[in-house]
């Protein structure tokens, strides 16, 4: 079955891909548009997507390597990197419409590259060094896990090439369906479980260095942030215009982060509600006496019956509703 | 004061101006200062009142100036004002009757509502009034027959096709008497009907007039009452009228049938059924049948002294020691019944006109009795219940009227001080006859009801019957023929019964469970149903005596079955119940009644010595003595003399067993023993589904044996004892860790009984010989506690990687001192999460093939995570929002969902665990109950993947923890006793749980940590999960900590479906070739397609419900396998790659099909389709789902910009093939 495609889909260029006689898998391609959030982010990276040589895909195949996109691309041009959404932090223009579940798991899988994913990640934390310092202790990384992942379906992708000219040509649609190129070198199935189980059982001492020099990073960065900070513990924190900023913190009101502390809420109250205790009972006592009057008491008298007279209302009402639903029949 | 008063006033009515908006109270200055105080009072003494009350009643005293005013608002206050009329003196009465006399209000109008369904719609009764008449002109005007022989009497009506029904001893040719007819003395409505007591009975049997034909009184002769002579007389004037009724010129268009009571012959009566025909005689629409009674009249010849229960009147033996035979106190009931109808008739109208309530009550016990299986039914009823009506008459008689004093037990009244006040309404009456049977034992202690003439028969001449009630006539004993389990099994529902009206609780109303509720099931109702077929039944010492003094052969084996079970189960059961349906009425030219040919047995077992493996007879001292013949004789070649650990020689019973799985089945293996010796029912004929229930938590045999044959030592106790040895080597290792460990604790199935199969391990060297699908090992979870230390980081992430080294240290350590012991730090999950979540576990092997999964639990980082969920407590919410700063929403996210894992794993999960555990230790039945019911959820494709498995145990733990308790007893009287009825149970409850509702587990006892709570509940937010179902404990309020990841809203009705199915399934029990298996076998038509996988890679396959042994015995058959095995690198596990695939796919696939296999070594995947894809829709770029685009031809120029997308269902199922390769076999669609 190879339908006849239209041939544009909401702006997008729908590209058949046939997997089997049968099966044909349809892939949506957009030039990528930069949006607002695409600028140069916060860390002083360059555009993640450089303008005009950046292809957006939509519904890549969930088990799709970035090998295997690269060799369907081939006849348009080399293909320099293939993102998929959700290993990456950056969020497209289309992002915003996901509903909170997306991005929740669009999130999970974008930190988790931060150790388990060292494809990525070991190439982007020694960046973010090499900015702050020269000699920063370098992470052992633990051993990669296989290039396939299995992703959400109807998932997106970002494929940068090499080059611009590239973009136009993999946009024209095809005249007729191309096969999905399937990567062997990465397996599937059941051999790609047994990859996955063995690589996330590294051996003692990979586990040993990466840890070692993971805690090293960490309290050198520690060291460094320390270095930085003008704030010490138990120092007021003074701002230009010679304020005393007065925070919050522990029960006795010493803070760790600086500034000068106040007792916290919690404890002022536990404080109050236990020396306050016979306070408040005095304050109870001066109340209006009900049964003062003789109307009072009446009023009370009947204001029970109401009540009694209601929730006999109530219950019977309950049982015809029952009687209806259930029919008082045992049998 | 008056400053107060003022300052009160004004706050109140600033209240209630606010409440109540749209009250317009009328003119105010006169009424203020009443109104002012009025509303001071009602705002400040009634809290809860809601303001809408409080409002429409304001309105009426003429209210407070509220500014504002509306009319429309007034329309609805004026509705209200009607309803908040105070109630009249009558309706007050009413009001105050139902609440005091009754368990509640809604109690008594329940009640109300259910009466008028159980009794006869007597406004219809014109027709029967009509026929009533025509039978008795007919009756009156037949033809006396002369004296005939009785043999010659009953060849001429067989002539006619009516057999007459003689009772044994069967008239011979020497017979010296004659039988004889004369038309009725009198005919007389007797029994419910006349009283209008009636009460419908189960199953859709008919309401009974009962009609008593009085014989006249010269038919008889004194000694009438010997040998069944007086019986043979009333058969044969039953057959004359049941002649007449037949005969052509009657003029009744009935069916003429006999009908019994507890297949007794000698109780035969006429049965008179309308046909459909629409003459004024047809009271088909009553739904109604009629009896004809053969009576006795006051004035018989036949002396009523002579039939004392404790004479003798069928005589055996010929010859003059008549005296010395045994007394057969049934057979004298038997012609004293043909007394009493009228007797009994003026009782019950006395008793109806005295107590207002005594007919509602009666109404109420009999609906209680009938749901119960006590009276007639198609389905298994209770033996000896069916025509016992009058019992329940005389139980409330004896609680109205009171006792007659038994001279010979001085002082103290056995039942009750003293009678019941007339007062009483009819669920007091009730409770209080609920209250006696479940209370009072008529066999040990007898009981008359008050008579008018006292004792008419001496009190010990009862003796002879085995339980004693004897009616107001003081002629009868009502509870002859009832078994003595029955009565056991009645005291025990009374007593169930009035536990579920003795709790307090609110939501649970017990009125359905009382009255509604068929609680006729075998399955849910027994701890042990046995099916026994009769047809080749043989008493081992058949008693002539008893046969007659029973009436039948059929019941003298019914009552030796009844009481050798009774007696050789001893104190293992609370009671012993033979049930089988009530007897049908059988044709007139059938002389006795047909009999069942199976019955059933239903044991409640004692769980305290119900599994014990000896009994213990007399001493040997005492060898030759008449307790040590008795027992010898009782037991047979199963007795035999012992000597005991404390040096007593006794007279014993043994009963061996091999497996734990057996010791439950003692009970039966005693009964098939005593039925094989006492009835000669052999073995083949005696049934019971224990061993096909055993047999689904057992791997297949071939499997077992490959175990066996490595000698490997598996099972619960193994696995523990593996668990403590790891503790104690983790222990020894302080030195080399730089913390001390403080706690290791167990969360493990495996380490709480609860595992479906018995835990095995897989060692090395065992590994090579097991198949590929038998290979799986399951780690067992526990958790590694460090002492606390300042030099943990204090950030998440580090925590993460500080517990990576730690898992290392641990490793080598003990790698080192623990000899063949493999440890490996298993760094991710197949699942990549977020670097704050605690993923990091060691993963242990030990050197006898155990497998451990260890993980850190540092108290920390639960504090680090709510940080970073919430940065600033203290800070109120709407502040919140304006604050700068605070914490990355993705950040936030991520720590959300690692803390709720956080809070299950290391918080809920131990806990949980501890308490399942000693659960286990409490309740024999409860880790069956759970391994089975868990087999059936994974069986169903439901198990961890929707169900998780924690909610399974909740939910069984409920059936052991909810209920009152009995005094003095450990165990709930309504606690399962073995694991099949609790699996009926669940699946009961289940079948129609409105999961709505919730579920309240009292799984840690009295523990009540109110304050706890508060900090533990889960930050998330409704909406972030997909459960439905609420289970609670003390620790979970909220109820979804075991259930937010499922069962959803389509699965919890999947659930209630299949559990709907199985209980019909397992309804079969009442029917031949019932078969466990069929309640585990999965449906699979419903799925729109079948993933089918390759049997002999799935590492668990083995465990499958139906596998197939082929699969692991052909070995090379398949290339991949052999291949597969030679490179296995070794035990691996957790190693389940269908249970990966099922994660990877329900992960990819999440919106557009739900998923379900069976994690138990299920061979398939079901899904379904997201039904709402199959609808075009437009394009998006996230759109969730593998999309097409879709072509239509006639397409407008205006949809062209928005493209129509649908689901590409082949593409697919395509990749699904792809990543599912070398697993997959194919994939089936249904249409």
């Amino acid at each position: 079955m190879s339908p006849k495609l239209p041939a544009s889909v909401s702006g997008f260029t729908p590209i058949p891909l046939t997997y089997s006689s049968s099966a044909t898998h349809v892939l949506y391609a957009r030039r990528n548009v930069g949006s607002k959030k695409n600028k140069p982010d916060v860390k002083g990276k360059g555009p993640a997507y450089p303008e005009g040589r950046t292809l957006f895909l939509v519904n890549v195949p969930p088990d799709a390597t970035e090998r295997e996109i690269s060799l369907l691309f081939k006849s348009a041009g080399t293909v320099e990197r293939v993102v998929f959404d959700g290993d990456r932090e950056e969020v497209e223009e289309e992002l915003e419409e996901s509903d909170a579940d997306e991005d929740m798991d669009s999130e999970v899988d974008g930190v988790d590259e931060d150790e388990e994913d060292t494809q990525e990640q070991p190439r982007k934390k020694r960046k973010i060094l090499k900015e702050e310092k020269q000699a920063p202790p370098q992470v052992v990384p633990l051993p990669p896990r296989p290039d396939r992942a299995y992703r959400r379906t109807g998932g997106s992708a970002h494929v940068v090439f090499l080059d611009p000219s590239s973009l136009s040509r993999a946009l024209t649609a095809p005249s007729k369906p191309k096969p999905w190129p399937v990567d062997t070198t990465s397996p599937q199935g059941f051999a790609h479980y047994e990859n996955l189980y063995a690589a996330l059982r590294p051996p003692l001492d990979v586990v040993r260095a990466h840890a070692d020099s993971w805690m090293e990073l960490f309290e050198y960065e520690q060291e460094k942030k320390k270095q930085k900070s003008k704030y010490k513990k138990g120092e007021a924190i003074v701002d230009e215009e010679g304020f005393t900023l007065v925070t919050r913190g522990g029960a006795y009101g010493q803070t760790l982060g600086g500034g000068v502390g106040v007792a916290s809420k919690k404890f002022q109250g536990e404080v109050r509600e236990g020396g306050g205790k016979r306070n408040r009972k005095n304050r109870k006592e001066p109340k209006e006496k009900e049964t003062f009057y003789a109307f009072q008491i009446h009023e009370k008298k009947r204001k029970e019956l109401i009540s009694l007279k209601q929730k006999w209302e109530e219950d019977k009402a309950n049982v015809e509703k029952l009687k209806s639903s259930r029919k008082f029949k045992p049998y | 004061m008056a400053l107060d008063k003022k300052r009160k006033r004004g706050s109140a009515v600033e209240k209630d101006s606010n409440v109540i908006l749209p009250v317009n109270g009328p003119d105010e200055e006169d009424y203020e200062m009443v109104s002012d105080a009025a509303s001071g009072s009602g705002s400040s003494d009634d809290d809860d009142v809601e303001g809408h009350e409080t409002a429409a009643e304001d309105d009426q005293w003429g209210g407070i100036d509220g500014q504002a005013s509306s009319k429309p608002a007034l329309n609805g206050a004026a509705k209200d004002l009607h309803k908040k009329k105070p109630p009249t003196a009558q309706e007050l009465r009413s009001i105050k009757d139902a609440t005091d006399l009754y368990r509640s209000s809604s109690f008594k109008l329940q009640i109300d509502a259910l009466l008028p369904n159980v009794r006869p719609k007597y406004q219809r009764s014109t027709p029967l009034d009509h026929f009533l008449h025509t039978l008795h002109s007919l009756l009156s005007s037949l033809t006396s027959i002369p004296p005939k022989h009785p043999l010659a009497a009953s060849r001429e009506l067989q002539a006619k096709g009516i057999a007459v029904p003689y009772p044994l001893p069967l008239p011979t040719e020497d017979t010296n008497w004659k039988v004889s007819f004369e038309k009725p003395s009198e005919i007389l409505l007797v029994g419910s009907w006349p009283n209008k007591l009636s009460v419908k009975a189960k199953d859709g049997e008919r309401f009974s007039v009962d009609l008593a034909v009085i014989m006249p009184g010269d038919l008889f002769q004194e000694k009438d009452y010997l040998n069944g002579r007086y019986l043979h007389k009333r058969a044969y004037y039953l057959a004359t009228i049941a002649a007449a009724l037949e005969g052509r010129k009657s003029g009744v268009n009935v069916d003429v049938l006999y009908g019994t009571a507890r297949g007794d012959p000698r109780l035969t009566c006429l049965i008179l059924r309308p046909k459909t025909d629409g003459s004024q005689n047809d009271f088909t629409r009553l739904d109604a049948e009629i009896r004809i009674i053969p009576t006795l009249p006051s004035n018989s010849p036949i002396l009523l002294t002579r039939l004392s229960p404790k004479r003798c009147n069928v005589r055996t033996s010929s010859g003059e020691e008549a005296s010395n035979e045994l007394a057969t106190p049934l057979y004298n009931t038997s012609i004293l019944l043909s007394t009493t109808p009228r007797p009994h008739l003026l009782r019950m109208h006395s008793l109806k006109e005295r107590v207002y309530a005594f007919s509602d009550a009666l109404a109420l016990l009999r609906v209680w009795a009938n749901q119960r299986g006590y009276g007639q039914g198609n389905r298994l009823c209770i033996r000896g219940f069916d025509g016992a009506g009058s019992l329940w008459c005389t139980i409330l008689d004896l609680l109205i009227s009171g006792e007659e004093p038994n001279p010979n037990v001085v002082g103290k009244s056995s039942v009750t001080k003293k009678p019941l006040g007339k007062g009483l309404s009819s669920y007091q009456l009730f409770r209080a006859a609920l209250d006696l049977l479940a209370r009072h034992d008529f066999s040990q202690s007898h009981v008359f009801v008050k008579s008018d003439r006292g004792h008419r028969f001496p009190p010990e001449e009862y003796d002879s019957h085995e339980a004693v009630l004897v009616d107001s006539t003081s002629t009868v004993n009502v509870l002859a023929g009832i078994p003595l389990g029955s009565l056991e099994m009645l005291k025990h529902d009374a007593a169930l019964t009035l536990e579920a009206l003795n709790e307090n609780s609110i939501s649970e109303d017990p009125f359905s469970e009382v009255f509604l509720k068929d609680h006729r099931d075998l399955q849910s109702r027994f701890d042990v149903v046995i099916r026994v077929d009769l047809s080749s039944a043989q008493l081992r010492e058949p008693s002539l005596h008893a046969t007659l003094d029973l009436g039948s052969p059929y019941n003298a084996v019914l009552s030796t079955l009844s009481c050798s079970l009774r007696h050789g189960l001893g104190d293992r059961v609370k009671a012993v119940a033979v049930l089988h349906p009530s007897g049908q009425a059988w044709s007139l030219s059938q002389a006795h009644p047909t009999n069942q040919p199976t019955v059933y047995i239903g044991l409640l077992l004692d769980a305290e010595h119900a599994f014990r493996l000896v009994d213990h007879g007399p001493s040997a001292e005492e060898a030759e003595t008449m307790a040590a013949q008795r027992f010898r004789d009782f037991w047979g070649e199963k007795a035999e003399l012992r000597r005991f650990k404390d040096g007593s020689i006794v007279e014993s019973v043994v009963w061996d067993v091999k497996t734990a799985d057996e010791r439950a089945h003692v009970p039966f293996y005693i009964c098939r023993y005593i039925l094989h010796r006492h009835c000669g029912i052999p073995e083949s004929d005696v049934q019971h589904w224990q061993t096909s229930f055993d047999s689904l938590l057992r791997l297949p045999e071939s499997i077992a044996d490959m175990y066996k044959s490595a000698t490997l030592e598996t099972g619960f106790k193994a696995a523990q004892s593996a668990f403590d040895q790891l503790v104690k080597s983790i222990k020894a290792l302080d030195d080399e860790l730089p913390l001390a460990v403080l706690n290791i604790s167990p969360v493990s199935e495996s380490l709480r009984y609860t595992n479906v199969f018995n835990p095995t391990p897989l060692p090395r060297s065992a590994a090579a010989a097991l198949p590929q699908c038998a290979q799986y090992l399951a780690p067992m979870d526990i958790i590694i506690e460090f002492e606390k230390s300042g030099r943990w980081p204090d950030d998440l992430r580090a925590i993460q990687k500080i517990k990576l080294a730690f898992f290392e240290r641990l490793a080598t350590a003990l790698m080192n001192s623990t000899q063949g012991l493999k440890a490996t730090v298993v760094v991710g999950d197949f699942k990549p999460v977020s670097d704050v979540q605690d993923i990091a576990k060691l993963e242990i092997v030990t050197l006898q093939g155990w497998a451990f999964s260890a993980r850190i639990w540092h108290e920390r980082e639960a504090h680090l995570l709510d940080t970073t969920i919430d940065d600033k407590p203290h800070v109120p919410k709407h502040l919140k929002q304006n604050l700068p700063g605070g914490p990355d929403p993705k950040e936030r996210q991520a720590a959300i969902v690692a803390k709720e894992l956080y809070t299950r794993r290391f918080i809920h999960a131990p806990r949980h665990h501890r308490a399942i555990a000693a659960l286990c230790h409490r309740f024999t039945a409860f880790a069956g109950t759970v391994r089975l019911v868990k087999r059936w959820f994974a069986s169903h494709w439901l198990l961890g993947n929707h169900v998780s498995r924690e909610v399974v145990e909740l939910i069984c733990a409920s059936f052991f923890l909810i209920g009152g308790q009995l005094s003095g007893s450990k165990q709930l009287v309504r606690a399962p006793g073995t694991k099949e009825r609790g699996f009926a149970r669940v699946i009961e409850m289940l079948k129609d749980w409105e999961w709505e509702k919730g579920l309240f587990v009292p799984l840690y006892g009295e523990e009540q940590p109110e304050g706890e709570t508060a900090s533990t509940v889960p930050v998330t937010s409704p909406s972030s999960r997909t459960g439905v179902w609420k289970v609670s404990t003390e620790f979970d309020r909220d109820g979804h900590m075991w259930t937010s990841n499922g069962p959803d809203a389509v699965v919890a009705r999947r659930i209630r479906a299949v559990a709907k199915a199985t209980w019909g399934a397992s309804q079969e029990i009442e029917s031949e070739g019932y078969d466990v298996v069929t309640l585990f076998a999965h449906p699979t038509k419903d799925y729109d397609f079948i993933i089918e996988l390759e049997p002999s890679v799935l590492s668990r396959y083995c465990q499958n419900v139906k596998a197939d042994p082929n699969v692991w015995q052909r070995k090379g058959k398949y290339v991949n396998l052999s291949k597969q095995t030679s490179s296995t690198p070794g035990v691996r596990p957790g190693f389940d790659p269908a249970q990966f695939l099922f994660d990877d796919l329900s992960n990819a696939y999440k919106d557009t099909f739900k998923i379900f296999y069976d994690p138990l070594g299920g061979d398939r995947f079901g899904a379904v389709w997201d039904p709402t894809l199959k609808e075009a829709r437009t394009f998006r770029v996230l759109g969730g789902f593998s999309s097409i685009p879709k072509w239509k031809e006639d397409e407008s120029s205006k949809e062209k910009g928005k493209g129509l997308v649908v689901l590409n269902q082949e593409a697919v199922l395509a990749e699904i093939e792809r990543m599912g390769a070398g697993l997959i076999k194919g994939i089936t669609t249904h249409i």
